[in-house]
């Protein structure tokens, strides 16, 4: 392989530079950094050492190999290029909850997102897949923790505390659960949108209601390690919830407070609370470098990579001009 | 020359790809029509979801089985005033145009089949009830409210979501058109 100069190997240095910063965004789409000025600098300085050496490269400052390694300069322009474009133009990396069974339009996607109804079993094993029905394009899965490319954004599907509530009253009699403050009225599932200090710690909370009993009920969900960090010994390791329970006065009502584990049915302000503990997905979405614009970008630079050092070493040079002149002799 | 040509033509094709990149951030546009995201009046034109459920006599029903008929869902609870006081015009309805097709199917939402037959036999409801004890039908209707209510038409499909307590001549003006239709 031929050696390559001081300037050839700066330029390559900026094109991989800024080729790992655009493929970043593919890797960990969700970092915010993407969509700073600084980003964009980064990438606008690697893009101007790439290109001028490309612009003097064509006109033979680089001898033979500068000339070969202007189609790779070209490739790692492109990609650049779509970092840029994903930057400066993408929208912010947006988290889109829903409860189950709705439906939210995404516009940045062109799509609209379908939560699916989840029971009990669903949410303790957290294994929801969300379905995106796209215009004038096929129907997308993304199981739990997946994700997929949707023209030039990413989106994630990321499992978050979720608690089925079922509540009845003394007797036994189920009853409906309300969400006042949630645009699905009537989900018995509590996503815990909100974060409250509490116990030292920030723990995600919501709040539902029982009308038939003029009950409003707040939810603080405990993940293992702050149902640990709570030292209630009955919770201590597992994932529990507190319930605190008020009348329709917002008064807490007597013994209307206390934790609740996963399957297990707590008695507090008169009403029966059973919460099964697990995951419901959120989706978020990212906007990424445009894909075929990477895939040219990308074999452009690779193809232009071996044009320019295969093609342009010493050993193939001399198989295409014949023996050494030594050799004649 | 000619790897000039081919210079030109890479960069050309570069370029091609970058506006079409750009391009890409802003054609996106919205989502497909039906969107659920805003209560029930945005479900219209999108087909009714079915869940098997109890009849008050303990045997499983859905919406799916009145299939080819007009269906007027209504989502209540024996606890909501407005739908307490909507429930005799909603009677009134059934009796008048059941000869038609017309079904008035009644969801009860999160609560016991006691107190659902409870405020059947008070109300002396003769429609159709069942008790959906796990709030399915309200979730997938994107009720933001009871009473909820849906009309369907006989190939499935929700014409219109309605929030909130309706009129006999409200419920009149929601199905006969779809009745006469028939």
């Amino acid at each position: 392989m031929r050696a390559a100069s001081g300037n050839t190997a700066l330029a390559l240095g900026a094109a991989a530079a800024g080729i790992a910063l655009v493929f970043a965004q593919d890797v960990a789409p969700a970092w915010t950094g993407y969509h700073t000025w600084q980003y964009s600098a980064a990438l606008a300085i690697a893009a101007v050492a790439v290109g001028g050496y490309a612009l003097g490269a064509r006109k033979g400052e680089d001898g033979e190999l500068g000339m070969r390694l202007t189609f790779a300069m070209t490739g790692a322009l492109v990609i650049i290029a779509a970092g840029i474009a994903s930057g400066l133009l993408g929208p912010d990396t947006e988290t889109v909850q829903r409860a189950p069974g709705t439906v939210a339009p995404l516009p940045d996607v062109g799509a609209a997102a379908f939560f699916p109804v989840a029971g009990p079993a669903t949410i303790a094993s957290g294994d929801t897949s969300i379905s995106l029905r796209r215009r004038n394009a096929g129907e997308l899965e993304i199981a739990a923790g997946g994700r997929q490319f949707v023209g030039a954004t990413v989106v994630e599907s990321v499992p978050k505390p979720a608690a089925y509530v079922e509540a009845r009253d003394p007797g036994g009699a189920h009853l409906t659960i309300t969400q006042p403050t949630n645009p699905s009225f009537l989900s018995p599932v509590l996503l815990f949108p909100q974060e409250v200090p509490l116990a030292n710690a920030v723990l995600p909370a919501d709040a539902f209601a029982t009308p038939a009993l003029h009950r409003q009920i707040k939810a603080f969900y405990f993940s293992k390690s702050a149902s640990t960090a709570a030292r209630n010994h009955g919770i201590a390791g597992r994932e529990a919830v507190l319930f605190a329970v008020d009348d329709d006065s917002g008064q807490l009502l007597p013994g209307g407070i206390g934790f609740a584990l996963s399957g297990q049915a707590v008695d507090l302000g008169g009403v029966r609370l059973r919460p099964t503990l697990g995951t419901y997905p959120a989706l978020v979405i990212s906007a990424v470098p445009y894909p075929p614009a990477l895939w040219l970008g990308g074999a452009l630079f690779v193809g232009g990579l071996g044009y320019g050092f295969l093609r342009g070493s010493p050993k193939r040079r001399s198989a295409e001009n014949g023996p050494p002149a030594a050799a004649i002799r | 020359m000619p790897r000039n040509l081919v210079g030109y033509a890479v960069a050309l094709v570069a370029l091609a790809v970058v506006a079409w990149t750009v391009r890409s951030y802003f054609g996106a546009g919205g989502g497909p029509a039906g969107g659920a995201g805003g209560g029930p009046a945005m479900l219209a034109g999108a087909p009714a979801q079915s869940y098997a459920v109890k009849t008050l006599s303990g045997r499983s029903d859905s919406l799916q089985n009145y299939r080819g008929h007009v269906v007027l869902v209504n989502l209540w609870a024996s606890w909501c005033a407005p739908c307490r006081s909507e429930t005799p015009a909603l009677e009134e309805l059934y009796q008048r145009d059941r000869s038609k097709g017309l079904v008035v199917l009644g969801i009860d939402q999160g609560e016991s089949s006691a107190a659902a037959a409870a405020f059947a036999k008070e109300m002396n409801l003769s429609y159709p009830i069942l008790v959906d004890e796990d709030q399915q039908y309200g979730r997938a209707y994107a009720a933001v409210g009871l009473p909820t209510s849906l009309i369907v038409d006989p190939s499935g499909r929700i014409v219109r979501g309605i929030d909130g307590e309706l009129t006999l001549a409200e419920m009149q003006a929601a199905v006969d058109p779809l009745l006469h239709a028939q």
